[in-house]
């Protein structure tokens, strides 16, 4: 008798975290469709009955919308690789200190560079926005590449720590055993053996170049190189009751959302093995 | 790596000294994330503290006027219509966990698909949140987006909710688009850790005749804690100081019903160029934050004992 009751209970908990699954799946895809149903839609048609297959599918506010966006496309990706490539050089070499190398300070050192995840970055822009003013790199690319540096340096040490420790121990002095210095062994064994974590930590960094609103707003005026994020913005306004081409805006939408998902599907399992606590 | 050398006054500069002559390559490897996080975090931060006490246009000339901008703050309206609407606004870190919690639990009962189920999840959370904010601000657009307009086809609804007018609506509407782009992040975390549970636990409980309940309860949570731990204290002070969405959906409004903390400095600094002001919110944006973290992290503790598990 007890057995059927375990059953029981066994199957309606199958049975809920299945719906769980189903319910949240299409929570999260089917906004999406009608985003994606709307940018084919003619001006015209958005004012109707609602209706998810559109009734004249046009390609208008896709090209329309793209060619609006195209400057800012390009400055987004410079921001975002430019803020990969400097995290990278700045981290890698930290990173490697802290997970193999012991030395006076280490804890208290990484503890001051993780804790710093934890800081409300918005408490920063206002002074950096004036002291990149002083500096000269406000409303610069560099500038942008520069001031994201704070968000991505934390996290990148962490990832990468992870990676460093987890390569067998010795192993530089085994290459070394067979000819290399320090630095060759480095080069040529850890890197390339480390380099899951290396791709995953890009990508974030990346990512975080090309998602991030706040600095991209503040840091940049109407005439200096304006990612693609912040043009959103500019659009409706916060509502303000203005007529908005609400189908060029969700193609825009998607232009600027479509390549960090891509990034995520090809380097999920990079992410992945990241992200593990 | 002894530390009987420590309190021995005399030996310490010879100790420090010999640290540096040995190890300076070392140093030399750390040195460049150290100086741009000195450079980038605590040169701005306290620079920041220093803006909270002046008077300080944006790319203008500061001037010294003590905790002014406080008494300004402390005298001002709205700054308390801003400081409840961050505390109710801050459920949603609380959402964002129920809702990873219920997805990670549920994941890892499916036989297959769960790559393509974490991936549909992850898809909101990978995007701009500015770009899920604008999605969001068509699909609940009360005139012709689709969500009133099917609610009102279908007669759940006699008419449209024009929820931008009513601060407790736009609030809620801030909140749900919150947690609907941002608990993939929990979740993430969360599913790996519980990934990463051992299987002989679940073995073990079954074999005492533990129900699912308990075995959530003794087994599942306590082997989440760290993990839930740390998802919730980045999300809690995360979640207060996204803006994005907030700007996009009601921009503060209306009136300043949704303007949570990190909005007003906002609007202080790119509206207003007030830039003194701004900062002193920010201040207490800090306070307010690290406030929570703390609480939530000793009751987390509390809790924890009391299960004794």
């Amino acid at each position: 008798m007890s057995t059927t009751g375990y059953d029981a209970t066994g199957v309606t908990l199958k049975a809920t975290a299945y719906g769980v699954v189903a319910f949240l799946v299409l929570a999260n895809l089917v906004p999406f469709l009608f985003i994606l149903s709307v940018s084919f839609m003619p001006p015209s048609e958005f004012f109707t009955d609602p209706h998810l297959v559109p009734y004249e599918p046009t390609l208008e506010a896709w090209t329309s919308g793209f060619e609006e966006l195209r400057g800012n496309l390009v400055n987004s990706f410079l921001i975002g690789a430019g803020t990969a490539l400097l995290a990278l050089v700045i981290t890698i070499p930290g990173a490697y200190a802290f997970a193999r190398k012991e030395f006076y300070g280490k804890t208290a050192g990484f503890y001051a560079i993780i804790s710093a995840m934890m800081f409300p970055y918005i408490l920063l822009v206002i002074p950096i926005m004036d002291l990149w003013t002083a500096l000269g790199v406000y409303n610069t690319i560099f500038g942008m590449i520069l001031a994201y540096q704070v968000f991505v340096t934390p996290f990148s040490i962490w990832i990468l720590r992870d990676f460093f420790e987890n390569l067998p121990t010795d192993i530089e002095e085994a290459a070394q055993v067979y000819g290399c210095t320090q630095f060759t062994a480095f080069v040529r064994v850890i890197l390339p053996l480390a380099a899951p974590g290396i791709v995953a930590v890009g990508f974030l960094a990346f990512l975080t170049g090309w998602n991030d609103f706040l600095f991209a707003n503040l840091l940049t005026t109407g005439t200096g190189p304006v990612p693609a994020v912040p043009v959103l913005y500019g659009t409706i306004g916060g509502g303000s009751g203005e007529r908005v081409y609400w189908g060029k805006l969700m193609a825009e939408t998607l232009i600027i959302g479509t390549p960090p998902t891509i990034i995520y599907l090809v380097a999920r399992n990079y992410l992945e093995s990241a992200f593990s606590v | 790596m002894s530390t009987r050398r420590l309190f021995d006054i005399d030996g310490r500069t010879e100790r420090y000294r010999s640290v540096l002559r040995e190890n300076w390559f070392t140093y030399l490897l750390i040195m460049p994330v150290l100086l741009f996080l000195i450079v980038l975090m605590w040169l701005p931060f306290l620079q920041g503290i220093y803006m909270s006490f002046n008077e300080w246009p944006f790319g203008g000339d500061p001037t010294w006027i003590g905790a002014a901008n406080y008494e300004f703050l402390l005298n001002w309206e709205p700054f308390y219509t801003s400081l409840k609407a961050t505390a109710i606004f801050s459920l949603t870190t609380v959402f964002q966990l129920g809702v990873a919690l219920a997805a990670a639990l549920a994941v890892r009962e499916l036989r297959r698909g769960k790559s393509f189920v974490s991936a549909a999840f992850l898809l909101s959370y990978t995007m701009p949140p500015l770009v899920i904010g604008t999605i969001w601000a068509y699909l609940l657009e009360p005139d012709f987006g689709p969500v009133f307009g099917y609610l009102t086809e279908l007669n759940v609804l006699g008419e449209t909710i024009y929820w931008g007018s009513s601060g407790p609506m736009s609030l809620a509407v801030v909140m749900f688009v919150t947690t609907w782009t941002f608990w993939p992040f929990m979740f993430l975390i969360i599913s790996a850790s519980l990934e990463s549970i051992p299987e002989e636990l679940y073995e073990s409980a079954r074999m005492y005749g533990a129900g699912p309940v308990q075995t959530f309860l003794r087994v599942t949570l306590p082997q989440l804690k760290s993990a839930i731990l740390v998802a919730l204290s980045i999300r809690i002070i995360w979640n207060m100081t996204k803006i994005s969405q907030v700007l996009q959906l009601t921009n503060g409004g209306p009136g300043y019903d949704t303007s949570i903390l990190a909005v007003l400095l906002y609007q202080f600094a790119y509206e207003r160029g007030q830039m003194g002001i701004s900062y002193a919110i920010g201040i207490v944006l800090l306070v307010m934050t690290l406030g929570f973290v703390f609480v939530f992290i000793r009751e987390f503790e509390r809790a924890s004992e009391g299960a004794g598990a």
